[in-house]
C-alpha cells in the first residue's frame, strides 16, 4: 500500500513537472511570437516613436522607492491615467526591485516598460541597446534642462549620438549643520565678510579652524565629521584641484584622472580634515550614525545628499523632544536650526591652515536621476507619453515639493528656489561633476575607497608610520589608485 | 579490439529478426514478442525524441558549437541569438541524446532478453506484470527516476554549463546581445601567463590553506568540546545551554557578520568602551589590521560554525559505548587518554565526511571576509586584500568585472585543489581505511 501511495505521489509530481514545462513552453512560445513581431517592425532606434499612441495598454513603471513611499508616484500615475483614459493607457507600479537586471529580464518580458534610475545605471543599459534612444529634442522639457544633464544620458553608436534618458532631478553632496551649535559670538568672531553667514560654512579653512576649537573646548565634540571612505563624497575634493574620473568628459576609461592636475592638494585637504575628526572617519559605520550624532550635538556639521534631509530633521526633532520640548516646538526648532547648504569653498593652495589663500568653489560628484524607456516594451509611444507627462513642469514641481528633490528643469528649480536652485546652478556651471555613465565606472569604487581609507587612517598613525607626509607622497597614492582602476578595467579585457 | 568486434558480430548474428527490427524501430521487437504495451512505450520514446531533435534538438546541438550567428539589436527589432541560452540548450540536447542512447540500448537488450526467454520456453511477462515489478523488484528504479532527472537538470547541467563557460570568452564586454565564442584553454593560459597574477595567487593560496585548516580545526574542537561539556552529568540546565549556540546558528550568517563588523568598527561598541575607558580606538578590521583581522575572522567563523558541530557531536556521543570508558578507567586511563584513545577516534570516524565538507566550506568561505572587511585592495596584492581568500579574489576578478569566463576557470582550479585535498584526507582517514571498526 505504501509503495502504491509513493508511486501515486510520484505520478502527481511528474504530472506537475510536465504541466510546469508546458506552461513554460507556452510562455516561451508567446515570447518567440513577440520577438518575431518586433523583428518585423525593423525599427531603427527612435523611429519606433511614431507619435501614434498604442491604445488599451498597461505600462509598468519602475519608480524610486522614496517616490512610492511618500505618495508622489500614486499622484503621478493617477494624473497620467486620467489624462490618457481616452486611449485606454494605464500606468502601473512595475513592483520590481530597484536592482533589476533589464539586460537579462527585458528580452523575456519581465522588465519594466519605463524606468527611473541614476544616469550611470541607465546608461549601462544603453551599451547593450536595452533602452531606446529618445526623441528628446522634440520634448517640451528639452530647453529647460541644461546640456550637462543631457550629456549624462548620451551615447555614441556608429558615430551618431543618441540620448537615452530624460533627466529629472540632480543629486549632489550638501553640507548639513545646526545653527544652534554655532558659537554665541559667531557674528563678531566667525563672520569676517559680515554677510550674516557663518564663515565655517562658507569655506573649509574656517570649518577646519572651528572643528579644532570645538574639540578643544569639549573633547567629545567635533566640528565637521564625515567618513572619508565614501568616494561619492570625497572625490569632489580631488576634482576641485584638477582631478577627474575618466577623460574626454568622463567617457574615456583609458584616461583615469584621480591623480590629474593638482588633485593631491584635495587629498591634503582631506588628510587635514581627518586630523580634526576621530577614528570613526576611517570606516563607513558612522554614515548611519551621522543623523543621531548631529542631533545630539556631537557633530556640528556633516555632508550628505538632499534626499536624507527629512531623516536629519526627524532625528533632531526627537532629540529636542527628549530635551523636554513639545512635538510642535521640537519640529519648529528642528526646521529652524537644521540647515542644508552647498559645500564650503576650498583654499586654492590646498592647505586649510593657510588663512590668506584665495578660495575656489568646491566641486562635488553628483548624479542625475531620470526616466528611460525599455527597448523591450510593446508600447513605446505610450511610454514616451508617460515620460513627457512625468517630466512636465507641473509633475517635476510637485515631485520637488513632495520629495524635496532638486529638479533638473530650470523653471521647476526656480520655482522651488533655495537649495534646488543652488543645485541646478551648480550643475549648470560645472561645480557638480556628474558621475560617468560608462560601465567601467563600476571599477572606480574599491581602489578609490581604499585610498581614502588609507588617507583617513594616516591621520591617526604614529609619526614614523605615516605614509602621506607631503604632496608628492599623496600624488603617488593617487597614481596608484589610477593604476589599480586601469588594471581592474583592462587586465582581463 | 578484434575480439570485441568478433563477439559483437556473433551476438548480432544470434539476434532474431524482431530484435534487429527493434534496433531500427524501438519497441518493435517487444511488440513482436507480444509485449505490446512496453513496445508502444519504447516506440513513443523514439518518436518523441525524433520529434524533439527535428523541431529543436539538432538546432540546439548546432548552436552549442556556433554559440549564435546573429547579434541581437533591440533598437532595430532584431531578436538575435543569445549565446548563453544556446549553450544551455545545447547541453540539454546532449543530455537528451545521451539519455536516448541509454534507453535505446535498454530497448535492444530488453528485446534480446525476450528472444532468449522465448527460446528457453519461458513466458513473456505481460505489461501489467512488468509494471508490478516496478513496485517490487525494481522499486528502486521507480523511486529514483525523478530524483535522478532532478539531479541532471538542477545539478549536472549547471555544473557542465559552468565548466564550459571556462572555455568561452563570456564576460566583460561580451555579454548578450554580443555573441560569445569558444576560446579553448585561453582563459587558463591567461591566468598562468599573466605575471601580475602569480604572486597574488600564491600569497592568497597560502593564506587560504592556513585559514581552511585552522578554522576547520578550531570549529571542530570547540564544537566537540562544547558537546562534551554539555554531556557532563554535573551540568545543570543542559537544554538552556544548548539553546544558546543554536540561537547563534539560527541567525543568518551574513547578519551575524554585519553585526560583528559593526562591533569591531571604529564607531562600534568595543571601541566605544575602549575610548570611554581612556584608551585609543583600535582598527580591528581596518587596512593595517592584517593578522588581527584574520584572527577576528577565525573567531567569528567559529561563532557561526561551532553550533552545527556541537549538535552533530552531541548526537554521536550519545551512541558511545560507556563500557569502554569503564574498562579504560579500570585500566588506569586518565581523562585525556580516554579522550585521545576512545572519544576522538569514535567521533572522528563518524564525522570525517562532515569534517571534509567543513574544510571545503571554509576553503571557499566567501562571506566571512566579504562582509567583515570587503572593499579594500592592498599593496602587494593584485586587486585583492590581505584577508581575501581565493573565492573573494575570484569575485573581485570575475563577478565585479563581469569576467564570467575567468571566474569559471579559477573555479575549476579551486575545485581541483579542494577535491585533491579532500580525496587524500578521506583516503587516509579511518572512515575509509577502517570502515568496519564501529559497525
Amino acid at each position: 500500500m505504501r509503495r502504491r501511495i509513493a508511486v501515486l505521489l510520484m505520478v502527481v509530481l511528474a504530472m506537475q513537472t510536465v504541466a510546469a514545462c508546458g506552461s513554460e513552453k507556452e510562455t516561451a512560445g508567446g515570447e518567440a511570437g513577440k520577438e518575431s513581431a518586433s523583428a518585423q517592425t525593423q525599427s531603427s532606434g527612435s523611429s519606433v516613436f511614431t507619435g501614434e499612441l498604442e491604445q488599451n495598454v498597461t505600462i509598468r513603471v519602475l519608480e524610486n522607492d522614496t517616490a512610492i513611499s511618500k505618495g508622489y508616484f500614486d499622484e503621478l500615475i493617477t494624473a497620467f491615467n486620467e489624462e490618457y483614459a481616452e486611449y485606454g493607457i494605464t500606468a502601473v507600479d512595475a513592483n520590481m526591485d530597484q536592482y533589476l537586471d533589464l539586460a537579462n529580464d527585458g528580452p523575456y518580458g519581465y522588465g519594466p516598460d519605463v524606468l527611473y534610475q541614476a544616469n550611470d545605471i541607465i546608461m549601462q543599459y544603453a551599451t547593450g541597446k536595452h533602452i531606446y534612444p529618445l526623441p528628446v529634442e522634440q520634448m517640451e522639457c528639452y530647453s529647460q534642462i541644461p546640456q550637462t544633464a543631457w550629456a549624462a544620458y548620451q551615447t555614441v553608436v556608429d558615430g551618431t549620438t543618441y540620448t537615452c534618458g530624460v533627466p529629472v532631478n540632480v543629486q549632489a553632496p550638501m553640507l548639513f549643520y545646526r545653527t544652534d551649535l554655532l558659537p554665541e559670538d559667531w557674528e563678531s568672531e566667525w563672520d569676517d565678510n559680515e554677510n550674516q553667514i557663518p564663515d565655517m560654512v562658507e569655506n573649509w579653512t574656517d570649518m577646519y579652524e572651528y572643528s579644532i576649537s570645538r574639540h578643544a573646548e569639549d573633547s567629545s565634540r567635533y566640528g565637521y565629521m564625515k567618513s572619508l571612505y565614501d568616494v561619492y563624497f570625497s572625490s569632489g575634493f580631488l576634482f576641485t584641484y584638477g582631478g577627474y574620473v575618466f577623460g574626454d568628459n568622463n567617457t574615456n576609461p583609458e584616461d583615469i584622472g584621480f591623480a590629474a592636475g593638482e588633485a593631491e592638494k584635495g587629498a591634503q585637504v582631506l588628510l587635514q580634515l581627518a586630523g580634526v575628526m576621530n577614528e570613526e572617519c576611517i570606516d563607513d559605520t558612522i554614515t548611519t550614525n551621522a543623523y543621531s550624532k548631529l542631533a545630539d550635538g556631537t557633530y556640528f556639521a556633516t555632508m550628505s545628499t538632499p534626499d536624507v534631509y527629512s531623516t536629519f530633521l526627524g532625528e533632531l526633532q526627537l532629540a529636542y523632544e527628549s530635551e523636554g520640548m513639545s512635538a510642535t516646538e521640537a519640529e519648529a526648532a528642528a526646521k529652524e536650526n537644521l540647515v542644508m547648504t552647498t559645500l564650503p569653498k576650498l583654499p586654492e593652495s590646498g592647505d586649510l591652515t593657510d588663512e590668506n589663500a584665495e578660495c575656489v568653489d568646491t566641486k562635488a560628484m553628483g548624479g542625475v536621476n531620470g526616466y528611460a524607456v525599455s527597448a523591450y516594451t510593446k508600447a513605446p509611444n505610450a511610454c514616451l507619453a508617460f515620460v513627457e507627462f512625468a517630466t512636465s513642469y507641473e509633475m517635476v514641481a510637485k515631485r520637488s515639493e513632495m520629495l524635496g528633490i532638486a529638479p533638473a528643469r530650470e523653471d521647476a528649480a526656480e520655482a522651488a528656489g533655495g537649495i534646488a536652485q543652488m543645485l541646478y546652478a551648480n550643475l549648470e556651471n560645472g561645480t557638480t561633476v556628474l558621475m560617468p555613465s560608462v560601465q567601467e565606472v563600476s571599477q572606480i569604487w574599491t581602489p578609490a575607497q581604499t585610498f581614502f581609507t588609507d588617507l583617513a587612517k594616516d591621520a591617526f598613525r604614529e609619526e614614523d608610520e605615516k605614509k602621506y607626509t607631503d604632496l608628492p607622497s599623496l600624488k603617488e597614492g593617487l597614481e596608484q589608485v589610477d593604476t589599480q582602476i586601469y588594471d581592474a578595467i583592462f587586465t582581463l579585457k | 579490439m578484434r575480439q570485441k568486434i568478433k563477439s559483437a558480430a556473433t551476438w548480432f548474428s544470434d539476434c532474431s529478426s524482431k530484435v534487429k527490427l527493434s534496433m531500427l524501430i524501438m519497441g518493435s521487437g517487444q511488440f513482436g514478442y507480444g509485449a505490446k504495451g512496453k513496445g508502444l512505450l519504447y516506440f513513443l520514446v523514439e518518436v518523441t525524441v525524433i520529434y524533439y531533435f527535428i523541431t529543436r534538438g539538432f538546432g540546439d546541438i548546432a548552436g552549442f558549437f556556433t554559440l549564435g550567428t546573429t547579434k541581437g539589436d533591440a533598437w532595430l527589432g532584431v531578436a538575435g541569438d543569445n549565446s548563453v541560452i544556446m549553450l544551455l540548450m545545447g547541453i540539454f540536447a546532449w543530455i537528451v541524446l545521451v539519455a536516448f542512447l541509454v534507453i535505446y540500448v535498454g530497448n535492444v537488450k530488453d528485446a534480446y532478453a525476450m528472444q532468449k526467454r522465448v527460446e528457453q520456453g519461458k513466458q513473456i511477462l505481460t505489461f501489467r506484470e512488468e509494471l508490478s515489478e516496478f513496485l517490487d523488484k525494481k522499486f528502486y528504479v521507480t523511486v529514483l527516476v525523478l530524483p535522478v532527472i532532478g539531479v541532471f537538470v538542477f545539478n549536472i547541467l549547471p555544473i557542465i554549463f559552468m565548466i564550459l563557460i571556462a572555455f568561452t570568452n563570456y564576460g566583460g564586454d561580451i555579454v548578450p546581445p554580443e555573441l560569445v565564442d569558444w576560446v579553448g584553454f585561453e582563459n587558463f593560459s591567461r591566468l598562468l601567463t599573466l605575471t601580475r597574477f602569480a604572486p597574488t595567487f600564491f600569497r592568497i593560496l597560502g593564506w587560504n590553506i592556513l585559514w581552511a585548516v585552522v578554522s576547520t580545526a578550531l570549529n571542530y574542537f570547540v564544537g566537540l568540546g562544547l558537546a562534551l561539556l554539555l554531556d557532563k552529568e554535573c551540568v545543570k540546565g543542559k537544554a538552556i545551554w544548548r539553546a544558546f549556540p543554536v540561537l547563534a546558528y539560527a541567525i543568518p550568517g551574513f547578519i551575524t557578520l554585519l553585526a560583528f563588523k559593526f562591533m569591531f568598527s571604529y564607531g562600534g561598541p568595543i571601541n566605544q568602551m575602549i575610548t570611554d575607558g581612556g584608551g585609543t580606538a583600535i582598527g580591528f578590521l581596518d587596512l593595517d589590521a592584517k593578522w588581527m583581522a584574520r584572527f577576528i575572522g577565525l573567531l567569528v567563523n567559529c561563532w557561526i560554525s561551532t553550533p552545527s558541530i556541537m549538535l552533530l557531536a552531541t548526537g554521536i556521543l550519545s551512541n558511545r559505548d560507556t563500557s569502554l570508558y569503564e574498562a579504560a578507567r579500570i585500566d588506569g586511563a586518565g581523562r585525556w587518554k580516554q579522550f585521545q584513545k576512545l572519544t576522538l577516534p569514535f567521533v572522528l570516524f563518524s564525522t570525517m565526511p562532515v569534517l571534509i565538507g567543513q574544510f571545503i566550506g571554509n576553503f571557499n568561505n566567501f562571506g566571512i571576509f566579504y562582509f567583515l572587511r570587503g572593499g579594500l585592495y592592498m599593496d602587494g596584492y593584485f586587486l585583492a586584500s590581505d584577508t581575501d581568500l581565493l573565492i573573494n579574489w575570484l569575485y573581485n576578478l570575475s563577478i565585479d568585472n563581469n569576467y564570467y569566463c575567468i571566474g569559471a576557470a579559477i573555479s575549476l582550479i579551486i575545485f581541483l585543489i579542494t577535491s585533491a585535498i579532500s580525496l587524500i584526507v578521506y583516503i587516509k582517514s579511518p572512515s575509509y581505511r577502517e570502515e568496519d571498526t564501529f559497525q
